[in-house]
C-alpha cells in the first residue's frame, strides 16, 4: 500500500516537468518591441519598423553607476524590414533579431502617410489577431510623412522615443486612440476613424554636455553636431473615410473635435478681452462635457449639441475689472463662442471637405433611433451632410486664479 | 504530498517496552530492569530495616550518585534510621539540618528522651522530630525508588515497615529569565524554565482559581518524566480534556525529553505539515489560552509547553496583541497577513511573472527588470532557488553557530549574497529584493508556523516555473483545500475562517477592543462562552436630571 501510494506520487510529481516549461521565456529572451511603424512601398508590400529596447541601456547590472536609461542616447535599436504583410515582415525579421519579438509591451503603433491614404486595414490586422499585441495599450497614429522617420527619432525626456509619444497622447492634445478604440471606429458605421497626426518638427536645442551646440563657432567646427532638435510632436488629426486617409484636422479643428467626440480633458481657450479687443484672456479648462442629442421626424435630421465648460481664468492681458459681473459674463460669452466656432470649424471641414461622419453622431443617432438606423447606416455620411447641427456653448469661469483683479491696474 | 493523501487518523502507538530476559547483564537480584517503576514488582518494606536497605542497595547498584546515610534517632543504638537521596537533587542544608540534626540531636533535647521506644518511635519522628514541609508515608518499594529519583528523601525506620518521604528537592536550574522565542516589546517578560513545579507555579500565579486544575503524570519508561496537564475547570471542554488525558496515556514511550516527542505522538494528521499543537514558553499566552478553554501540556524539563488545539490564525496573533490599543494591533495583524502571502507567494509570484506573464508589468519596469537580468546566465527560477536556498542556509548558520563567530559570518553572508553576487552578475537585484523580503516577512508570523510556509514556498515556486500563475494558483487552491480537512483535537483548523464564524472574527484579521470581546472563541470555549460583562464600553457620565 505505501509502495503504491509512493509510486502513485512519484509519478504525479513526474508530470509537472514533463509541461517542460514550453512558454517560459526568460526576460533577457525577449525583444521588447516599444514602437512599431507600418509603410508601404511603392510596389505594394509593407514595411515593418520595430523600435526594440536595449536592456543594457536601461542600467544594467552594475546598477549603481548608471539609473534608468541615459535620455537622448542609443537605448533603442529600430530596425525595418519589407514583407508582403506584417506577419511577413515580422518572420524576416527574426532572421535578424535574435530574440523572440515581444510586442506586449508596444508603446505605439504608428502608421506611414502614404499606406495610411492607401487603406490601413491592410496593415493593421495583425495587431488585432496577435495574441501578445493588446488593443488596450497599443495607441495608434498617423504619420506625417514615414513612420520609419519616426521610430527613429529619440526624445530629450523620456528615455525612448515611443514612451514620450505615447506620454504626449495621453495628455489629450489629440484625440487619444487605443488600438481598441480604432478597431471599434472601423467597425462601426455611425462613426468613421481620426488618428492622432504626428511629424517631427525642430523643437528647441538640447542643453549639457554638448553645450558647445550653443556657441556660434563652435558649431562651424563641428560640422556633424546638429544645433536644433527634431522632437515628434502631436500636429493635428488625420481624418479618415472609413480606412482611408483624406486629410486633416489643424490644431483648432482638432480642439472642436475633441468637444464634439466628448473628449476634452485639459486645455485653454484664449478670447479676447471684452473691453479691450487686441488684448486678450486665457481660460484654462477644468472639466469640459459634451451632450449630443439627436432628432429625427422622418425627413429631417438634426443635432443639438450641448458643450458645457468648467474653467479658471488664468491670464488677462487686458486691465478689467473681473469682480464685475457683466465683465465676468462677457468673458464666459467670449468663451463660450470660441468654443462653438472651433467645433463649427470641425464640423465644416468633416461635412465639406471629407464629407465624413468623424463625431460618432452616428451613433448617437442609432442609440435614439434604433428602428430607423438600419435604413440609414449604409448612407449615413450624406445624412450626416444634410443634417442640422446646432451648436451651444455653455461657460462658467469658476476661479480666476491666485488672483482676482490685477494688482497694477497701471 | 504525502501528508495531503495521508489518512486522517491517530498515531500508532509503540508497543509497551517489554524487558527481555536474558539482557539483564547478571546485576544483582536480576533487577536491571529498565522501568524501575516496574522494579521489584509491588514488592512492600519488611520491618527490618537491614533487609530494607539491602533490597534497595540492589536497586541502586552502581548508581554512584545515590547517597545511603544511616545515623540513630535521638541517640538511641537501637533505633536506626535511614536516608537515602540523590546527591545534587536535594537541599543539602535542608537534609542536614532539619532531618539528620534534628531527628538525632534535637528531639533528645525537646523531649522525654526516656519515653522513646522502637515502637513509638515512628510517631515522634513524624510528628515532632521532622522540621519538613512535605512529608508522604509509603510501604510500596517502587513508590520508594520512585520518590528518591524523583528528588525526595526517603527516610526507613527500623521496625517499621512504613518510609517517609520527605520533599527537600533543590537543584541547579535556570532562572526565570526573558522569552528568547518570543519578544514583545509590552507585557510580562518572563518565561517558562526547565522545572515543571516552577512552570507550574508562575501559571497558577496568574491564576489564581482553585478550578485551574493541574494533573500530573509520568511518561516515558526509562526517564519517567514528568507531564502536567493544565485546564481550567468549567471552562475547557471536558471531551477536550478526556481526549488529551486518553491520547497521553496512551503513549508508551522510552524517553520523553521535550515536549516536542509528546506534540508528535498525539496530533492530529501525524503526517501533515501544518502544526497542530502549538507551543509556547510565554506564561501569559498558556495562561490567556486556558482562558480561552484549551488545554496546556507541561513537561517536565523542557520550557515548551504545547497548547491544543492550535488553530491556523493563531500564526498571525501574538499575545502583544492583547495589550496593546486594539486598533494599533488590528493594523500591526493586517501587515501579518501580508507578510503570510509575502512569505509564501513572493518568489513563486516573482518567478511566474517574469518568466511567463511579463505583459502584466508597466513598462518601464519590465524595462528596469529586463536590464537587471541582462547579464545573469541562469533562469530566473534556478536564481530565484539558489537565493532562497543561499538564504535557508544562512538562516541555519545562524541559529547554529556559536556565538562567538556570529557577527563575522553574518557580515560575510551579507556580503556575499547582498552585493558579490550583484556585482558578480550572477544575481538580479531584483531577485535579492524579493528574496530579502520574503525571508523578513517569513519572521513576522509564528515561527511554527511559519516554518511549514518556507517550505511550501519551493513547491510553489516549482510550479510557478513550471506552469506560471496557473500553476502557483492551483498549488495555493490545493493548500487551502488540504487545510480545510484540518482538525485539531475536533476543531476545523480554519476556523473562524474555514467554517465561517461572524462572532470570532473579532479576533482574526483584526482585534476589537477588549470591552467588545465578550465571548470565547466558540469551537474552544462552548463549555463556558461568556468571558466578561457587557456595555462595559468606557464613556462619559450620564447626565442626571436635576
Amino acid at each position: 500500500m505505501i509502495k503504491k501510494t509512493i509510486c502513485l506520487l512519484v509519478i504525479i510529481s513526474l508530470i509537472f516537468p514533463l509541461g517542460g516549461c514550453w512558454s517560459r521565456r526568460e526576460l533577457n529572451e525577449l525583444a521588447i518591441v516599444l514602437a512599431a511603424g507600418v509603410d508601404s512601398t511603392p510596389e505594394g508590400n509593407i514595411v515593418l519598423t520595430v523600435q526594440i529596447a536595449r536592456p543594457n541601456a536601461f542600467g544594467g547590472s552594475q546598477g549603481s553607476q548608471q539609473t534608468g536609461g541615459k535620455v537622448g542616447q542609443n537605448n533603442v535599436w529600430v530596425v525595418s524590414q519589407e514583407g508582403e504583410t506584417v506577419q511577413d515582415a515580422t518572420r524576416y525579421l527574426e532572421s535578424k533579431v535574435f530574440r523572440h519579438i515581444y510586442w506586449s509591451h508596444a508603446v505605439i503603433l504608428v502608421l506611414g502617410e502614404q499606406i495610411s491614404k492607401e487603406g490601413i486595414r491592410k496593415a493593421i490586422n495583425f495587431f488585432s489577431r496577435s495574441p501578445d499585441v493588446r488593443d488596450q495599450t497599443i495607441w495608434v497614429m498617423v504619420a506625417r510623412g514615414q513612420a520609419r522617420d519616426i521610430l527613429n527619432s529619440h526624445s530629450q525626456l523620456e528615455t525612448t522615443s515611443a514612451q514620450s509619444i505615447g506620454s504626449i497622447i495621453q495628455k489629450g492634445v489629440g484625440p487619444p486612440v487605443m488600438y481598441k478604440d480604432l478597431s471599434m471606429m472601423l467597425a462601426s458605421k455611425g462613426v468613421n476613424p481620426v488618428l492622432p497626426r504626428i511629424e517631427l518638427t525642430l523643437s528647441g536645442i538640447p542643453q549639457g554636455p554638448e553645450l558647445y551646440e550653443n556657441i556660434p563657432e563652435a558649431q562651424n567646427d563641428q560640422q556633424q553636431s546638429t544645433t536644433t532638435h527634431a522632437e515628434v510632436t502631436l500636429t493635428g488629426t488625420a481624418v479618415f473615410n472609413d480606412d482611408r486617409l483624406v486629410g486633416w484636422l489643424d490644431y483648432h479643428e482638432t480642439r472642436g473635435l475633441l468637444w464634439l467626440k466628448n473628449q476634452i480633458t485639459r486645455g485653454e481657450i484664449t478670447v479676447p478681452s471684452p473691453t479691450e479687443p487686441d488684448k486678450k484672456i486665457s481660460i484654462d479648462i477644468t472639466r469640459g462635457n459634451t451632450q449630443v442629442e439627436p432628432f429625427y421626424d422622418g425627413q429631417n435630421i438634426w443635432f443639438d449639441v450641448l458643450m458645457g465648460l468648467n474653467g479658471a481664468l488664468l491670464e488677462q492681458q487686458s486691465k478689467e475689472e473681473l469682480t464685475d459681473p457683466q465683465i465676468f459674463a462677457a468673458i464666459e460669452k467670449n468663451t463660450a463662442l470660441s468654443m462653438e466656432a472651433n467645433a463649427r470649424s470641425a464640423i465644416e471641414k468633416a461635412k465639406y471637405d471629407y464629407g465624413v461622419d468623424i463625431f460618432g453622431f452616428g451613433e448617437a443617432f442609432h442609440r435614439k433611433y434604433k428602428d430607423a438606423w438600419p435604413a440609414l447606416e449604409d448612407k449615413w455620411d450624406e445624412a450626416f451632410i444634410g443634417a442640422d447641427i446646432n451648436i451651444k456653448g455653455e461657460v462658467t469661469i469658476r476661479r480666476t486664479g491666485l488672483i482676482t483683479n490685477r494688482m497694477s491696474s497701471k | 504530498m504525502a501528508a495531503l493523501l495521508s489518512k486522517f487518523r491517530r498515531p500508532r502507538r509503540l508497543n509497551t517496552l517489554v524487558p527481555k530476559p536474558g539482557k539483564s547483564n547478571g546485576d544483582q537480584n536480576n533487577q536491571s530492569q529498565i522501568d524501575p517503576g516496574h522494579a521489584s514488582q509491588s514488592r512492600n518494606l519488611s520491618s527490618n530495616i537491614e533487609d530494607n536497605l539491602r533490597s534497595l542497595k540492589g536497586i541502586f547498584h552502581q548508581c554512584s550518585d545515590i547517597i545511603f546515610r544511616e545515623f540513630l534517632f535521638a541517640q538511641r543504638e537501637q533505633i536506626k534510621l535511614a536516608l537515602i537521596y540523590i546527591d545534587g537533587l536535594i537541599d543539602k542544608s535542608q537534609v542536614s539540618d532539619q532531618i539528620i540534626r534534628a531527628l538525632s540531636l534535637e528531639v533528645p533535647v525537646a523531649t522525654d528522651e526516656t519515653t522513646i521506644t522502637k515502637k513509638n518511635a515512628w510517631h515522634y519522628i513524624k510528628m515532632r522530630g521532622l522540621c519538613v514541609h512535605q512529608l508522604q508515608e509509603s510501604q510500596r518499594l517502587p513508590d520508594i525508588v520512585s520518590a528518591v529519583l524523583s528528588g525526595n528523601c526517603v527516610l526507613l525506620v527500623d521496625g517499621h515497615p512504613n518510609a517517609l518521604i520527605v520533599d527537600s528537592r533543590s537543584w541547579a536550574a535556570r532562572s526565570i529569565e526573558e522569552s528568547k522565542t518570543e519578544t514583545v516589546i509590552r507585557g510580562p517578560r518572563e518565561s517558562f524554565v526547565e522545572t515543571l513545579r516552577t512552570n507550574t507555579s508562575m501559571l497558577r500565579r496568574k491564576i489564581k482559581n482553585p478550578n485551574l486544575k493541574i494533573e500530573v503524570l509520568k511518561l516515558g519508561e526509562v526517564t519517567q518524566t514528568d507531564i502536567a496537564i493544565l485546564y481550567i475547570n468549567g471552562i475547557a471542554n471536558e471531551g477536550l480534556v478526556q481526549e488529551a488525558k486518553k491520547r497521553l496515556s496512551d503513549i508508551k514511550i522510552d524517553a520523553v525529553l521535550d515536549s516536542g516527542y509528546i506534540q508528535e505522538l498525539i496530533r492530529d494528521n501525524p503526517n501533515s505539515m501544518f502544526p497542530t499543537i502549538s507551543h509556547t514558553d510565554r506564561p501569559d499566552r498558556v495562561a490567556a489560552h486556558l482562558l480561552e478553554g484549551r488545554v496546556a501540556i507541561m513537561v517536565d524539563g523542557t520550557p515548551m509547553v504545547l497548547v491544543a488545539p492550535y488553530l491556523f490564525i493563531e500564526a498571525i496573533q501574538t499575545p502583544e496583541d492583547y495589550y496593546e490599543p486594539a486598533i494599533f494591533m488590528s493594523g500591526v495583524r493586517v501587515l501579518r497577513i501580508i507578510s503570510l502571502v509575502i512569505a509564501l507567494t513572493l518568489p513563486s509570484l516573482y518567478i511566474a511573472i517574469t518568466s511567463f506573464h511579463q505583459e502584466m508589468l508597466p513598462t518601464p519596469l519590465l524595462l528596469s527588470l529586463a536590464a537587471q537580468r541582462e547579464a545573469v546566465p541562469l533562469p530566473v527560477f534556478v536564481e530565484a532557488f539558489i537565493m532562497e536556498f543561499a538564504f535557508e542556509i544562512i538562516r541555519e548558520a545562524g541559529i547554529r553557530l556559536p556565538r562567538e563567530v556570529g557577527q563575522a559570518v553574518s557580515i560575510v553572508a551579507a556580503l556575499i549574497i547582498g552585493q558579490a553576487a550583484v556585482q558578480a552578475g550572477l544575481v538580479a537585484g531584483a531577485t535579492i529584493i524579493v528574496v530579502a523580503l520574503t525571508a523578513m516577512a517569513s519572521f513576522t508570523v509564528y515561527y511554527s508556523g511559519s516554518i511549514t510556509f518556507r517550505l511550501l514556498r519551493f513547491p510553489l515556486m516549482f510550479l510557478a516555473a513550471s506552469f506560471g500563475l496557473f500553476g502557483m494558483i492551483g498549488g495555493i487552491i490545493a493548500m487551502v483545500v488540504y487545510m480545510t480537512s484540518l482538525r485539531s483535537f475536533g476543531v476545523p483548523y480554519l476556523a473562524p475562517l474555514g467554517p465561517t464564524i461572524i462572532g470570532d472574527l473579532k479576533d482574526s484579521a483584526v482585534r476589537v477592543p477588549w470591552w467588545a470581546m465578550h465571548k470565547r472563541p466558540h469551537l474552544i470555549g462552548q463549555n463556558n462562552p461568556q468571558r466578561e460583562a457587557t456595555g462595559m464600553q468606557p464613556k462619559p457620565p450620564q447626565q442626571k436630571n436635576n
